[in-house]
């Protein structure tokens, strides 16, 4: 561990960012071309994933195989997914216009599903005694009941995507990502300040774009055709296909040689160490931070300074909070943690303000009218009534810090992206698809233990 | 339906407008170099003159491309995004392994080239026997000189990095410099051109780093030719290079990091080869 006036040192170069006309405008392109990512790869999952959950939604043949290969697919982190892409396709906007494909028609796929099956049962059978085959309702029947919902979840994905798209740029699949880290490794720090500071500014403005379509669905129309012209663009040359396919074949299968098994449960370990501990961090961090951001608790002067730092936290995604400790902290599993625990902290210290701002008023008031202090009803009413709600957020937010484990070891804090990472690099893919394998496994059971863990505690998964 | 109709016609139109936007592929050499130096917008625009240099030469529109990783740059010889491309000793030899990638000229420096090993200038690091329980930084994975040479040197003086060095991959020799320089890790390795460089140009402190070893000398960056590509295009590839003067050409020159250009063989790196494989890097 460097000394903390090094980090500091180090830290003071990434200051004042490089805001010259030039660059701004050397880097619109790249900057378009995430958006082009995110907008490609959204315009095809949501055709497909589409396409999926109505053939689900319908029961047509086949329905429950593909209901599990949409989870299993779900289950494979994006960044896991963009390298085995880029190995595929060749670096660039097609393999990361192609992983996000993947990752999201599985994903979409799976929550339109999920929301086709709670359509309301008694039109369907209405739909059913006219005759009409299964396909006629899926299209006349579940489509239009749940199409707000579909608009409103379609949304939420979108801007997901666009964070997704500047992270696999980071392993080489094009746009700012790539960007991004290009200049830390050339030590060009106040550049990279630059490039975070237009990533935070693009999450905001497609947060607003959101906003705006959800209130105008007409205006999908357009995001729909740039989509459309995006991933024609950007699809994979027929030649690459084919090249693919037999770069694929030398993944299969999978392998891992003598030495790379023995250290396997050292890979294993550090990663549920990077997930743990960067779930503890976020949690300490989150406690006093919700707390103060909570608008029934603490006054607006407090409470408004700290939203915008928990929105600033959050706004970077783990991996590009990964790039920027890395020349700091040094190496090794701290970096994980540091990088989780951050991006957690603002995206748990909201949940848990909302929480405390969500409890029910009566036993507040109640506390309140004994007389007692601010601190003591905090203390006393608004925590233990918000502990319920607090705690699924913070097992979900493990959840996904376990994904994130598995992945922000690829920008050098070891783990099993670690080793993953330098196996794709080094062309050992048989030995990359062990660890893709592994890495999946591993999610798929902390996602089973979550949910039987949610199951005991008897907390709802609507919350 | 005439709503439905409209909505077609719209999207269709619009699908026209963003296919305009987006723009058409050229049909251009496409030229690829290892990001030995970092791999941005901005070092694309650096390399300006060796692009239009090559544009010159060969009579045609050039798109330099700088992927972000050595793998990538083999696997886009490999997918054909790539028709000549700048490789290190070791991704030369993957490449050469995987897709039969064509060698077609080397600086005259490559082949007996050296890699540096740094510490910070009040370090107690004066040896390689010194590294023992230091941190330690090599560049990329792929890197002849920032990794396969340096590993090959420290576990030959007794100081195996898996057994007695916490070491990470910066992705880069710049990127290694300054983590030596800002203390991030105690020591690295790395190109020893990029070294002199990043000294001649202030990137890099020599008050604040200093060189504890030299490597021996080896074999490694080397310009290929994907095997595809017609055999007089690749000869008017080659022609360029070694057509280049000391004097005459010095930016291109300096782009290069060297002072003339000689034709390479498979051959030379018979020993990389072996010393690769060893290692368990090939």
């Amino acid at each position: 561990m460097p000394g903390l006036e090094s980090a500091l040192s180090l830290l003071r170069q990434f200051f004042p960012p490089d805001l010259s006309f030039s660059y701004i405008r050397a880097e619109t392109a790249p900057l378009f071309e995430t958006l082009e990512i995110a907008a490609g790869a959204m315009f095809l999952a949501l055709i497909i994933g589409l396409l999926f959950s109505l053939i689900i939604g319908a029961r047509l043949p086949g329905s429950r195989a593909l209901y599990g290969l949409l989870t299993t697919f779900r289950s494979i982190p994006d960044l896991t997914l963009a390298i085995l892409c880029v190995v595929l396709v060749g670096l660039g906007p097609s393999a990361g216009t192609l992983a996000l494909t993947l990752f999201y028609s599985a994903a979409m796929g799976k929550i339109f599903a999920d929301l086709f099956s709670s359509a309301d049962p008694g039109a369907i059978e209405a739909l059913h005694a006219t005759g009409a085959t299964r396909s006629m309702i899926a299209f006349y029947g579940l489509l239009p009941l749940r199409l707000k919902d579909l608009l409103t979840y379609g949304g939420y994905e979108f801007e997901s995507a666009i964070r997704a798209s500047v992270i696999v740029g980071a392993v080489g699949a094009g746009g700012i990502g790539t960007e991004l880290v290009g200049s830390l490794n050339m030590t060009d720090y106040h550049r990279a300040t630059t490039l975070i500071i237009m990533l935070v500014a693009l999450i905001a403005a497609v947060d607003f774009l959101g906003f705006y379509v959800r209130r105008q669905p007409k205006l999908l129309l357009v995001l729909a055709a740039f989509g459309a012209a995006a991933a024609w663009h950007h699809w994979p040359h027929l030649m690459v296909v084919t090249q693919a396919l037999k770069t694929f074949r030398t993944m299969v299968p999978p392998q891992l040689p003598a030495e790379a098994v023995r250290e396997l449960p050292t890979l294993i370990g550090q990663t549920l160490l990077i997930a743990i501990g960067g779930t503890l961090m976020a949690v300490i961090c989150a406690l006093p931070l919700g707390v103060a951001a909570a608008r029934n608790i603490s006054p607006l002067f407090i409470s408004f300074p700290v939203r915008r730092l928990l929105e600033a936290l959050r706004a970077v995604p783990e991996i590009v909070w990964g790039l920027i400790l890395i020349g700091i902290a040094g190496l090794g599993p701290k970096v994980g943690i540091l990088a989780l625990g951050l991006h957690s902290a603002g995206a748990l210290g909201k949940l848990y303000a909302e929480s405390l701002e969500n409890v029910a008023a009566e036993p507040v008031m109640a506390m309140a009218s004994t007389g007692g202090s601010t601190l003591s009803i905090a203390g006393f009413a608004v925590l233990p009534l918000a502990f319920a709600p607090m705690t699924v957020h913070t097992l979900f937010r493990f959840e996904w810090n376990m994904r994130a484990a598995t992945i922000v070891g690829m920008i050098g804090a070891g783990a099993i992206g670690g080793a993953l990472f330098n196996a794709q690099q080094l062309f050992f893919y048989r030995q990359m698809m062990a660890y893709v394998l592994i890495t999946w496994a591993m999610i798929m059971i902390t996602d089973a233990a979550n949910v039987r863990l949610r199951k005991y505690w008897r907390v709802s998964e609507e919350l | 339906m005439l709503k439905n109709h409209r909505t077609v016609v719209a999207f269709i139109s619009l699908f026209l407008l963003f296919q305009v936007a987006v723009g058409a592929d050229t049909v251009a050499v496409n030229v690829g170099m290892v990001p030995d130096a970092g791999a941005t917008q901005v070092s694309i625009k650096e390399k300006a003159p060796l692009k239009a240099y090559l544009e010159q030469k060969l009579g045609r529109p050039v798109n330099l491309i700088i992927p972000t990783n050595y793998n990538a740059t083999v696997e886009a010889l490999g997918n054909g995004s790539l028709d000549f491309a700048y490789l290190g000793g070791l991704t030369y030899i993957k490449a050469h392994a995987r897709y039969n990638v064509v060698p077609l000229v080397q600086r005259s420096s490559d082949l007996q080239f050296r890699a540096y090993f740094i510490t910070s200038s009040n370090s107690s690091i004066h040896s390689l026997a010194d590294l023992k329980g230091k941190t330690f930084a090599f560049g990329d994975i792929n890197s002849t000189s920032g990794h396969v040479m340096p590993y090959l040197e420290m576990r030959q003086a007794g100081v195996d990095p898996n057994t007695y060095l916490k070491y990470r991959y910066t992705g880069s020799h710049p990127a290694t410099a300054k983590a030596v320089e800002s203390g991030a890790v105690d020591a690295g390795a790395l190109d020893e051109t990029v070294y002199q460089s990043m000294i001649a140009e202030g990137k890099l402190d020599p008050n604040k780093v200093r060189i504890f070893y030299k490597s021996k000398p080896f074999v490694d960056y080397v310009w290929v030719a994907r095997k595809e590509v017609d055999p007089a295009t690749q000869e008017k590839f080659a022609q360029a290079f070694t057509d280049l003067k000391e004097g005459q050409d010095e930016e291109v020159l300096n782009i290069l990091r060297g002072k003339n250009f000689v034709r390479a063989n498979n051959e030379e790196y018979t020993v990389l080869r072996l010393v690769a494989a060893d290692l368990k890097m090939f």
